[in-house]
């Protein structure tokens, strides 16, 4: 196998370590590094360094990260235990709703929510008739934690159902006999078992605090917050041209960031056969009984919902039918399709959202299969290439989104014989894939370490070759795994925007840079319009793959 | 036979010439040679901050009126044309033959640092002087900043006439803006919410005064004109300042509660700038393009549907240079389309004017 695990290791190196080290050379110059005049120097980072902003930044950062994942990692596992492993009523609804969130475009949800709760939205303005005074401040830290751990609780959810599916029954059902209440299996039998999902969503929740933009922007700005980078964006301002490589040093912190991180995660997952759960003996399937706490868990789980996609999506949803909106304006005079009717008449739409769902359907796809051959290659391999390999992957989400779009178009301009595809639907799914790689990558990870090796042995055992082995034993078994990671990039890759920004052009133009232009023009009615058709795709297509029986 | 080959000589003759567009009235007739060229060059690619749906309407004209030149339309924002232009630059790749961005200082940098192709339009004379810089670079659009604001929720006796106005409201009745009421642009973020600090230092003797009442949570300041035009309409922010007319204007059309004043003491005015590159691939195409924005054709479109505020005198029209400066004559204080904005990025002056305004309008 090693004729197919060098060359794929070799590839994934060059592939991640282009974007990201022409961003570290540019640290170390003076100027723009395809400028003549450019000079080894450290004097950015010195700047940087001597930067009060920098500092602050980085602290927030780091607390919002760490706020966010303390969020999301034991609500996602709660959840996907939850509907994966009981009999909870309603789950055909409940799934493809709490998949929403993903969908939308952070900079959409941010203002969702200004239009529900902010200072003027209309739940404010209803609490405030009612009892005089508005009891919470969407602007604040705080709040800015709760939001962004709530909305990436799908991404948990993901990462846990996946390796939930495959558990045995049996376990949690003799601890059920045994008297123990539901939340008690989930905490000791179910999520211990399914512990490599909720590293690996972890560790990568919380490098996603780093690259939170349109959150912190919309509702840490006006609050002071200042993230990492919300403060790159002030940055490409400070000296009135933007400076490359002052924005450099910025991305060489938060790269050097991701070293412990997956130092820590190696820890924690040092002993891989724990996580066996899909052994020998064959098990039965069937959902847990919740028993008398069927509807306390319904209500818990509704009202999650609630706070995490009805108050933003009925913002959204409300600033599409209306005219006008806020203090003084009952919503119900200023009804409107017309913000439709403008939106059909924007001369790029119907070939935004085509290309945008091509990307979003074939190339997730095409990623998912680059993934689960990275995932197959270092799959029971006692090699330093392995270590390698987890740091590797991490590295390309240490671009934030104002960065890798920039580091992209580098890449394509700089690097011989890339030309070709710099305007092509093909860049910007590279550009996607690279970027992405480590959640897309990490899902089937997690699938993977629940296969126990006798397995594999008995397939070898009884003569099949490493490739049949692969072919008829291990990618069956990782199935959910590789459906979840289709389905997490498919999210992610409808709402993409900044990390394709220059690859893009009349012809290739995406949803996310419609939805951007439009917000930068002001055309927020135009936004929501957007964004409620964009959810209504997603939303059906989602109830037609559950319909047809994807599991997820 | 000498006939029938004269004959068929001419109809051939006439056929290879309707089939070039036609010189546009009051141009040379030299242009021909240049709507042939751009006809077998055939595109241009124009990177742009206008958004797509306001110019619409010029794009569709520009077809109209050469519909064998195919416009590739780049919808970004001002720094993403100025990185992807340099960056292309660099590697010698494929770039835009037009650039045209209301960053007037950024485009204004590329223009010094010798990226601009000179080009002798049949239009600069129609243009005012401070609009065209050296054949290289021109203004295209006259768009005022204005203050708006929430007629529905603030009361009509407070709102500012001026700038002096606007800094005496802040002193005597501070408690009406209080919390976050006021909006402006943020320096710090905007390239252009710099420069018009700039312009408005040199024009208001008071102006960091102003700055200092926008302190201790007054105003709340954000990166385009978008955000804080939807945030006084929502009624968070009562009243904006430095806000782009044009989209004021636009907005006006769907809420009728949105106020808008100029100011009475002086009006800034900022303008669109463009230029072609030197290394364009189609510098034909491009000079059809560039002529086209500043004829009156294309101006009149500005002045009318397009609502982007036309530039030249001899344009009428709602959204024209012509009937604000009827309105408000002198007032009018257009950013000159040279070397002055260049003042606004040398970075000792930069960073301490950052530092001025975070001590001032920033504090706590």
């Amino acid at each position: 196998m090693i004729w197919l695990r060098l060359p794929t290791v070799v590839i994934l190196a060059v592939v991640v370590l282009l974007p990201v080290g022409v961003v570290v050379y540019q640290s170390v110059l003076d100027e723009p590094f395809f400028s003549p005049a450019a000079r080894l120097s450290l004097a950015s980072y010195a700047f940087i360094f001597g930067e009060p902003d920098f500092a602050r930044a980085f602290l927030t950062s780091i607390v919002l990260a760490a706020g966010m994942t303390a969020i999301a990692v034991p609500l996602g596992g709660l959840l996907a235990f939850l509907v994966v492993r009981t009999d909870l009523p309603a789950k055909r609804l409940i799934e493809p709703a709490l998949l929403v969130p993903i969908v939308l475009s952070p900079i959409v949800i941010a203002f969702g929510y200004v239009v529900a709760i902010g200072p003027v939205g209309f739940a404010s303005l209803a609490v405030k008739g009612l009892i005089g005074f508005v009891p919470w401040n969407l602007y604040s830290l705080t709040s800015l934690i709760i939001i962004a751990g709530l909305t990436h609780v799908p991404h948990v959810y993901l990462f846990s159902s996946a390796s939930l599916r495959k558990l045995n029954l049996e376990l949690e059902e003799q601890a059920r006999i045994l008297g123990a209440a539901p939340w008690r299996v989930a905490l000791t039998i179910s999520l211990p078992l399914v512990w490599p999902a909720l590293v690996y969503s972890g560790v990568l929740i919380f490098f996603l605090g780093f690259e939170l933009f349109g959150l912190p922007l919309v509702i840490g700005d006006p609050a002071n917050v200042l993230v990492l980078t919300t403060y790159l964006f002030k940055l490409t301002n400070i000296l009135g041209t933007p400076s490359y490589q002052l924005m450099a040093v910025v991305v060489v912190a938060i790269a050097f960031v991701t070293l412990p991180l997956v130092y820590f995660q190696r820890h924690l997952l040092r002993v891989a056969e724990r996580y066996v759960t899909m052994g020998g003996r064959g098990g039965q399937s069937g959902p847990l009984r919740l028993g008398r706490w069927r509807w306390f868990a319904l209500a818990c789980i509704v009202a999650w919902l609630v706070i995490v996609i009805g108050l933003p999506l009925s913002g959204v949803i409300l600033r599409a039918f209306v005219s006008r909106w806020g203090e003084g304006i009952n919503p119900f005079d200023t009804l409107t399709l017309q913000n439709f009717r403008d939106l059909a008449e924007h001369p790029n739409l119907i070939g935004s959202i085509v290309n945008t769902f091509l990307l979003a359907t074939v190339g997730a796809a095409a990623s998912v299969a680059a993934y689960g051959l990275i995932a197959l290659v270092t799959h029971r391999w006692r090699s330093r290439f392995v270590a390698m390999v987890d740091y590797l992957v991490l590295l390309p989400r240490s671009l934030p989104g104002l960065v890798a779009g920039l580091a992209f178009l580098w890449v394509f301009l700089f690097v011989p014989y890339l030309g070709i595809l710099r305007s092509s639907l093909v860049g910007i799914w590279l550009a996607y894939s690279v970027v992405w790689l480590a959640f897309g990558l990490r899902l089937i990870s997690a699938s993977l370490s629940q296969i126990a090796p006798e397995l594999e042995e008995a397939a070898r055992i009884a003569g099949a070759g490493p490739a049949r082995v692969v072919r008829d034993v291990t990618v069956p078994l990782i199935r959910f795994g590789l459906v979840s990671s289709w389905l997490l990039c498919f999210m992610i890759f409808v709402r993409e925007y900044s990390t394709g920004v220059y690859l893009q052009g009349p012809g290739t133009e995406v949803l996310g840079a419609l939805i951007v232009s439009l917000f930068g023009g002001g055309s927020l009615e135009l936004v929501a319009a957007l964004s409620v058709v964009n959810v209504v795709l997603v939303a059906a297509g989602l109830v037609l793959a559950l319909r047809l029986g994807v599991r997820i | 036979m000498k006939r029938f080959a004269l004959a068929s000589a001419l109809l051939l003759g006439m056929l290879v010439s309707a089939s070039a567009q036609a010189v546009p009235p009051g141009y040379p007739a030299d242009y021909q040679a240049i709507i042939s060229a751009a006809e077998q060059e055939g595109s241009v690619a124009v990177y742009s901050a206008t958004d797509s749906a306001s110019a619409d309407v010029l794009l569709k004209d520009f077809r109209a009126l050469y519909p064998k030149v195919q416009i590739r339309y780049y919808d970004l924002n001002s720094t993403e044309i100025y990185n992807r232009y340099l960056s292309e630059t660099a590697a010698n790749a494929e770039t835009a033959d037009v650039l045209w961005s209301g960053s007037m200082d950024l485009q204004l940098k590329l223009v010094a640092d010798g990226h601009a192709l000179t080009h002798h339009s049949p239009e600069s004379a129609k243009m005012p002087k401070w609009a065209v810089y050296e054949d290289r670079a021109w203004g295209t659009t006259f768009e005022p900043l204005v203050i708006a604001y929430n007629k529905r929720l603030f009361p009509a006796d407070a709102v500012p006439a001026s700038h002096g106005d606007l800094l005496r409201l802040l002193k005597e009745r501070p408690q009406l803006l209080a919390g976050g009421k006021l909006t402006s642009y943020d320096p710090e973020k905007s390239g252009f919410g710099f420069l018009l600090m700039t312009q408005d230092e040199k024009y208001f003797p008071q102006f960091w005064e102003l700055a200092a009442a926008f302190g201790h949570g007054t105003g709340r300041f954000y990166p385009s004109s978008g955000t804080m035009i939807e945030r006084i309409t929502s009624g968070e922010h009562l009243v904006g300042f430095n806000v782009i007319g044009s989209y004021v204007v636009l907005r006006q059309k769907k809420d009728p509660d949105l106020g808008l004043v100029y100011p009475s003491d002086y009006v800034l005015v900022m303008s669109r700038v463009a230029f072609i590159p030197k290394n364009a691939k189609r510098p034909n195409a491009a000079k059809l393009f560039m002529d086209y924005l500043l004829s009156a054709r294309a101006q009149k479109i500005m002045a009318n549907q397009a609502m982007l505020f036309s530039l030249r005198d001899d344009v009428e029209g709602p959204y024209s240079a012509a009937a604000l400066s009827k309105e408000l004559g002198s007032r009018l204080k257009p950013i000159p389309v040279d070397m002055s904005l260049l003042a606004a990025l040398a970075p000792a002056k930069r960073l301490a004017m950052m530092r001025k305004w975070q001590e001032t309008a920033r504090a706590q």
